[in-house]
C-alpha cells in the first residue's frame, strides 16, 4: 500500500516537473529555441521547402497556360512580352499596339514538341497520339484556370515573386480585374518588402489600367530604391539593371506628362550612367526633345 | 461449353458481390466528396470560373481509386481461398482450374469497372452541370481506356497473387504501374541514355513492361483536347487484351504447377 503511495508521489513530482519545464524553457530560452513563435504551420511543416513547392505549383499553372503540355520554351512571362504589362513600355514609348516589339512569336503551332515523333516505334506513336503535345495557349478568361495553382503557389510562398506577378497579370490584364491584382501585389509587398518586381508591376498597373498616376510614380520610386542595394547581388544585377532602367523611363514619361522637364533630365542624367547605349536612354531623349507636354 | 460459361458467371458474381459486400465503393466516394466539395466552391483571388483543377483532381482521384481497387480486387481472390482451404471443394466440384482462374478474373474486372463505371458517371455529371458539356466523346474514349487499364492491372494482381505473398504483391504491382505510370512514356528515351547494362534492362522493360501510360487520357479531358482516332483506340484497347491474355496465361501455368 505503502509502495502504492510512493510511486503515486513520485508520478506527481514527475508531472509537476515536467510541467514547469514546459513552461519555463520557453522563458529561460527565448530567441534560441529553434522554432521561433508567430511561424505559421506550413513553414514549420516544410520550412525552405516552401519555395520550390511554390515554385511547382507556378510551373502547375504554367502546364495549364499550355493546355496541360509542359514547355520549357514558352511561359506566360516570356508570352506576355508585347501581349501585355511589358508592352506598356511601348504604349508609353508611342509604340502602337500590334507592333510585333518583342512580341512572342510562336511558328510551331501544333508541331509537336515533346519529341514523340511519330514513327518513333509503336510505343511512341501511340504516346504521341494519346497524349498531346501540340503547342496552344489559353486565352482571355480561359486564363481563369490557371489562377486556382497560383493562390497555392502564391499561399505557399511569399518569395515565389513571380507566382505574384503571373497571377496579377492574369487578374488585371486578361480577366479585367485590376483591383484584384492591386490588392494581390501589395499583400506581396508588405510579406517580402525587399523585392523591387512587384513594386514595379504594381506601378504598371496603376499606370496603365487604373490610370492613378501619382500611385503609379510612388510605385516606380519605390521599385527603383529597392533596385540600388538589390543591384549588389551580382547574379541578379543584369536583371535589376533592366528593371531599373524602365522604372527610371516610366518616371521620365510621368514627368513629361506633367511638364516638369528636369526631371525628365535628372532621368534622362541617372539612365546614362547607369547603360548608355540602352534604349531606355534614346527614349528618354526622345521625350525630351519633343515640345509641349501632355496633360493627365 | 455454356456449362463453362455458367461456372465463370457464378465466380465472377462472387467476386462483385465481395467488393459490395465489404462497403469499400461507399468509403472512396465519401473521401472522394470530402476532397472534392471543398474545391467545387473554392474561389481563388475571389474570381470564380476555374474548373479544370477540381477535373484534374476528380480525375487523379477515380485514377487512384481505381487501381486501388482493382489491385485490392484481384490480389486477394485466391489467397483466402489458400488459407482457409476452401480451394480444395471448388476444384473437386469439378472446375478446372482454367475455368476457377477465368472466373476470377472475370470477377474481378466486372467488380472494377462497375466501380469505375460508378466514378466516370459521378465526374460526367458534375463536369456536365459545372461546364454544360454532357459527356463528351472524349470522356466516353476515357471510359474505354480506363476499362483497359483495369484489364491490364487485374491481369497482374492475378498473377501476382499466385507466385507471391499478398503483401509483396500488392507493392510489387502498385510500384509498377505507377512506375510505369510515370516514366513508361520516357522508358525508350532513357535507355537510349544509359550504358550497358542499364541499357539492356531499361529497354527490356520498355518492351514487356506494361505500358499503362496509353491508357491514361486525363490531359486530353481536363485540358478539353479533341478525342483521340479511334484507330488508336482501337489498338491501345487490343494491346491491354494481348497483355491481359498474356498474364492470364502465365498465371494458369503458376496455378497449373501450383501445390496448396
Amino acid at each position: 500500500m505503502s509502495g502504492q503511495r510512493l510511486q503515486l508521489w513520485l508520478l506527481l513530482v514527475g508531472a509537476g516537473v515536467a510541467v514547469a519545464l514546459g513552461r519555463a524553457i520557453p522563458v529561460c530560452f527565448e530567441g534560441r529555441l529553434p522554432q521561433t513563435p508567430g511561424e505559421d504551420v506550413l513553414s514549420l511543416i516544410l520550412g525552405d521547402a516552401r519555395l520550390e513547392l511554390s515554385r511547382a505549383l507556378g510551373e502547375k499553372a504554367e502546364e495549364y497556360f499550355h493546355g496541360g503540355v509542359r514547355n520549357l520554351n514558352c511561359t506566360i512571362h516570356s508570352d506576355a512580352v508585347g501581349r501585355g504589362h511589358e508592352g506598356h513600355d511601348a504604349e508609353a514609348r508611342g509604340i502602337k499596339e500590334g507592333e510585333p516589339h518583342g512580341a512572342h512569336q510562336h511558328g510551331d503551332e501544333g508541331e509537336h514538341a515533346s519529341g514523340h515523333a511519330p514513327g518513333g516505334g509503336l510505343w511512341q506513336w501511340i504516346n504521341a497520339s494519346v497524349h498531346e503535345q501540340a503547342h496552344r495557349h489559353l486565352e482571355g478568361l480561359q486564363m481563369v484556370e490557371m489562377l486556382p495553382w497560383f493562390w497555392a503557389a502564391c499561399r505557399l510562398s511569399a518569395k515565389n515573386t513571380q507566382a505574384y506577378e503571373s497571377s496579377a497579370y492574369v487578374l488585371a490584364y486578361e480577366l479585367g480585374k485590376p483591383e484584384e491584382g492591386v490588392r494581390l501585389l501589395e499583400d506581396g509587398i508588405r510579406k517580402d518588402p525587399a523585392k523591387p518586381e512587384l513594386d514595379f508591376f504594381l506601378g504598371e498597373i496603376y499606370f496603365s489600367k487604373l490610370r492613378d498616376m501619382r500611385r503609379a510614380e510612388a510605385c516606380f520610386v519605390s521599385a527603383r530604391e529597392k533596385c540600388l542595394p538589390a543591384q549588389r547581388d551580382a547574379a541578379r544585377a543584369e536583371e535589376l539593371l533592366r528593371l531599373r532602367l524602365r522604372a527610371v523611363f516610366y518616371l521620365g514619361y510621368l514627368a513629361k506628362q506633367r511638364g516638369d522637364l528636369d526631371r525628365v533630365r535628372l532621368c534622362l542624367n541617372e539612365a546614362e550612367s547607369l547603360a548608355p547605349q540602352h534604349h531606355t536612354v534614346r527614349d528618354l531623349r526622345v521625350l525630351l526633345e519633343k515640345s509641349g507636354t501632355k496633360n493627365q | 461449353m455454356s456449362h463453362r460459361v455458367c461456372q465463370i458467371k457464378a465466380l465472377a458474381g462472387l467476386s462483385v458481390l465481395e467488393l459490395y459486400r465489404r462497403k469499400d465503393l461507399i468509403v472512396v466516394f465519401v473521401l472522394c466528396a470530402v476532397i472534392l466539395l471543398p474545391l467545387m466552391v473554392f474561389t481563388p483571388f475571389g474570381v470564380s470560373g476555374a474548373s479544370r483543377y477540381v477535373n484534374e483532381m476528380a480525375l487523379l482521384l477515380v485514377w487512384l481509386f481505381s487501381l486501388v481497387i482493382g489491385l485490392g480486387v484481384s490480389a486477394r481472390l485466391f489467397p483466402p481461398e489458400f488459407e482457409s482451404r476452401t480451394i480444395y471443394p471448388m476444384l473437386s466440384k469439378p472446375v478446372a482450374r482454367g475455368t476457377v482462374l477465368a472466373g476470377k478474373y472475370a470477377g474481378a474486372l466486372a467488380a472494377s469497372v462497375s466501380a469505375l463505371a460508378v466514378f466516370y458517371a459521378a465526374y460526367g455529371l458534375l463536369a456536365g452541370v459545372r461546364q454544360g458539356v454532357w459527356f463528351p466523346a472524349v470522356l466516353v474514349q476515357a471510359f474505354a481506356l480506363h476499362i483497359g487499364f483495369l484489364a491490364v492491372v487485374t491481369a497482374l494482381g492475378l498473377l501476382g497473387s499466385l507466385v507471391l505473398t499478398p503483401s509483396a504483391n500488392l507493392t510489387m504491382m502498385g510500384l509498377t504501374v505507377t512506375g510505369m505510370l510515370f516514366f513508361g512514356q520516357r522508358l525508350s528515351a532513357l535507355a537510349s541514355a544509359q550504358a550497358w547494362p542499364g541499357r539492356t534492362v531499361l529497354t527490356l522493360l520498355d518492351w514487356f513492361g506494361p505500358h499503362v501510360e496509353f491508357f491514361d487520357l486525363r490531359q486530353r479531358v481536363v485540358h478539353e483536347w479533341p478525342p483521340i482516332g479511334w484507330d488508336v483506340c482501337l489498338a491501345v484497347l487490343a494491346y491491354a487484351a494481348g497483355y491481359a491474355a498474356l498474364c492470364l496465361m502465365v498465371a494458369a501455368f503458376a496455378f497449373r504447377k501450383k501445390r496448396f
